[in-house]
């Protein structure tokens, strides 16, 4: 049992989701509805795409927490050009080049200057975001056009031309991660980086080419958020790294590289914002999410290491019992090699 | 006198004298003794921190829910004033929030075993709910702050002290302690050497899990009294007192020597890398740069800084190598005659 929950984060994770939507349709009993699942649906594409970026440098066991900052600059980027008149399809490439370029130099620091990523990215957390605030001159963004605000507009069934992009996105990362030659890079350079150096992976562009990936994830981040809100304050974005790492581990991502999986960090997305959401509901005032937030992920952390390291001493007394069975051969064979050496 | 001149600390000092230089030159109305000396009031909070995040960095782990903690101390003091407590057991109970604070964080790390920036990340969030709901319970509602402090405690952020504002001879008076404590004692060693490698230090017999609690419930109790200290200065204790010092202490603390890997470190190079970040903030304003810019700068400053020692150390790793091959080779061919 111990075994299946801790290898199956995302069997675990749909148990604990199912029993709260329980709970708490049992509290609020209009909470269980069509309207509420579009609403979550809707509310998780931000952080679906924050999170989705920060797993790919995770799994490569680097961090990235300039990602609230790329997304705030990348949407400055966006409204600043289509306040300038020009036209949608090419104001988002500058928008998707901009986190391209933010997440390029977060790679070149970390892969080839061999920054610490933390610190490295700590650092363009501050620069990004001055950056953008430098380009807006400190004003918000207002007066959107309408054909922008139109991508988050309802296709049907809740979904918007947002939510298809994103989920597509999600089926392209995992389709990479599991079935592509360079998607299994960043599993094998997270897991050990010496190991892959010697297997010739080529370790820094694996790496760089995480911190790229992010930066891009962080600027559509950036689109769908000024599409949802319809305007862009100066601190969009801020604080939602540190969200996407929480949901990360949520999600069985581990800070140690090499494990991780879209379908965790989803079913960890959904999670959070649901209980987000249920808050609402619940008519708990406001002033207690944080404190419900932290609360939630201190739990789930404590319980996930201690179920880890049970699992692990288990793994080792199996190992140690096998030795032991089997001691025999091996004082056999080292009796011979001394009886030879001393011939 | 080699050794004292390659001394970190003393680039440090050297990038100190630059700056103000720099900024004396843009501006000579800044090079005023007396509003150096004040001015150090608006940014002497974020050294309060960056000294024993310091000693945390050493021992190997990370510490960023401080930011956290110093809202929430505020808030327990604005609490506890508001229901007319005695003001020594209003600071009391701060400081003992502080000190829980960074006892919860090493509990949790101690029993998961999960990475520090993770579970202080969750508990960044943890303590800044807890102040929200504190100051929500008792009608300050939501981000308002909790004022009508005593006068005494008010003067504390305008005092002097030995000639120097009270909050700067506070932090000088810690730094002095956490330098005798961390350079010249039994625990500071304990404290480098668990930083270096936690197993060996296990088996040296090192309570490597008290040691590290210690410097958890250190950086506590000093975020408390910075939050103090703060709301001393402004008047007013508000939830989200300390979430601009998060970025510049970690700054600090890594711009003054201290190796996020641990092991490796120094208080007196957060003592100058904090004046250094500070001067450099104010510097800014002085010379009429805005302040999105100067916050921009400050971050690049951290990558720049980084980057350099990382070139320098690599650089002198790459010379030691090639004058190695050379010698190889020298004595190669002098063999082969």
């Amino acid at each position: 049992m111990l075994d299946f929950l801790a290898r199956n984060r995302v069997a675990t994770l749909l148990v604990v989701l199912v029993l709260t939507y329980v709970a708490i349709g049992a509290a609020a009993p209009g909470y269980l509805s069509g309207a509420t699942a579009s609403v979550v649906v809707s509310n998780s594409l931000v952080l679906m795409l924050i999170s989705l970026g920060t797993m790919i440098v995770i799994l490569t066991r680097n961090i990235d927490v300039s990602s609230g900052s790329v997304l705030g600059l990348s949407a400055a980027v966006l409204g600043l050009s289509l306040d300038a008149g020009v036209s949608l399809p090419l104001a988002i490439a500058f928008c998707l080049l901009t986190g391209a370029a933010a997440g390029a130099f977060n790679g070149l620091m970390v892969a080839y200057l061999g920054i610490p990523s933390i610190v490295a990215t700590l650092g363009t957390l501050g620069l990004y975001r001055g950056i953008m605030l430098v380009l807006t001159g400190g004003r918000w963004i207002e007066d959107l056009p309408q054909n922008l605000k139109a991508l988050a507009g309802n296709l049907g069934f809740g979904f918007s031309a947002l939510t298809v992009v994103v989920l597509v996105l999600m089926v392209l990362v995992w389709l990479g991660l599991r079935k592509t030659h360079f998607g299994r890079y960043f599993y094998a350079v997270g897991d050990n980086r010496e190991a892959a150096h010697h297997l010739g992976v080529p370790v820094k562009r694996v790496q760089f080419t995480a911190f790229i990936v992010t930066g891009i994830c962080a600027a559509l981040a950036g689109l769908v958020f000024a599409a949802q809100i319809g305007f862009i304050p100066n601190q969009a974005g801020n604080g939602i790294e540190l969200k996407a790492i929480a949901v990360n581990v949520l999600g069985g991502v581990s800070l140690l590289g090499g494990t991780g999986s879209v379908a965790g960090v989803a079913a960890a997305v959904i999670f959070i914002t649901s209980i987000d959401s249920a808050l609402v509901f619940l008519k708990i005032p406001a002033y207690w999410n944080d404190f419900i937030a932290g609360a939630i992920l201190l739990s789930v952390l404590l319980l996930d290491g201690r179920i880890r390291q049970i699992v692990d001493r288990r793994i080792r007394a199996r190992r140690y019992a096998v030795h032991e069975r089997s001691p025999a051969p091996s004082a056999e064979t080292t009796k011979t090699q001394a009886v030879e050496a001393g011939r | 006198m080699k050794k004292l001149i390659f001394r970190w600390e003393t680039a440090l000092l050297a990038m100190l004298v630059v700056e103000l230089a720099v900024f004396g030159f843009i501006n000579p109305r800044f090079l005023n003794l007396t509003n150096l000396i004040y001015g150090t009031s608006d940014f002497v909070q974020i050294g309060i921190v960056a000294l024993p995040l310091t000693l945390v960095i050493i021992s190997g782990g990370i510490d960023v829910s401080f930011a956290s903690v110093i809202g929430l101390a505020a808030i327990v003091f604005g609490v506890a004033t508001f229901y007319g407590l005695p003001l020594p057991l209003s600071i009391a109970f701060a400081l003992v929030s502080g000190a829980l604070c960074g006892l919860v964080n090493a509990t949790v790390i101690h029993l998961s075993k999960i990475q520090p920036l993770v579970v202080t990340l969750g508990s960044l969030y943890l303590f800044k709910g807890t102040a929200t709901v504190a100051s929500g319970l008792v009608g300050a509602g939501g981000y308002e702050g909790i004022g009508n402090f005593p006068e005494s405690f008010n003067a504390f952020g305008y005092a002097e002290f030995l000639g120097l504002p009270a909050p700067l001879a506070l932090f000088l008076v810690l730094a002095l302690l956490l330098i005798v404590l961390l350079h010249f004692t039994r625990f500071g060693r304990a404290v480098f050497l668990s930083g270096q490698s936690e197993s060996a230090a296990r088996f040296a017999g090192i309570p490597v899990g008290r040691v590290q609690t210690i410097t958890y419930v250190v950086t506590g109790v000093s975020a408390a009294i910075a939050g103090l200290v703060m709301s001393a200065y402004f008047g007013s204790a508000r939830v989200d007192l300390g979430s601009a010092t998060l970025l510049p202490a970690v700054t600090a603390a890594v711009l003054g020597g201290a190796s996020i890997y641990g092991g490796q470190g120094s208080i007196l190079g957060t003592l100058i890398a904090t004046f250094v970040i500070g001067y450099l903030q104010q510097g800014l304003q002085a010379a009429g740069v805005p302040s999105q810019v100067s916050s921009a700068l400050s971050g690049g400053l951290l990558v720049v800084a980084v980057a350099l020692r990382h070139g320098s150390a690599m650089l002198a790793d790459f010379i030691a190598v090639a004058r190695q091959q050379k010698q190889n080779r020298a004595a190669v061919t002098s063999g082969g005659e």
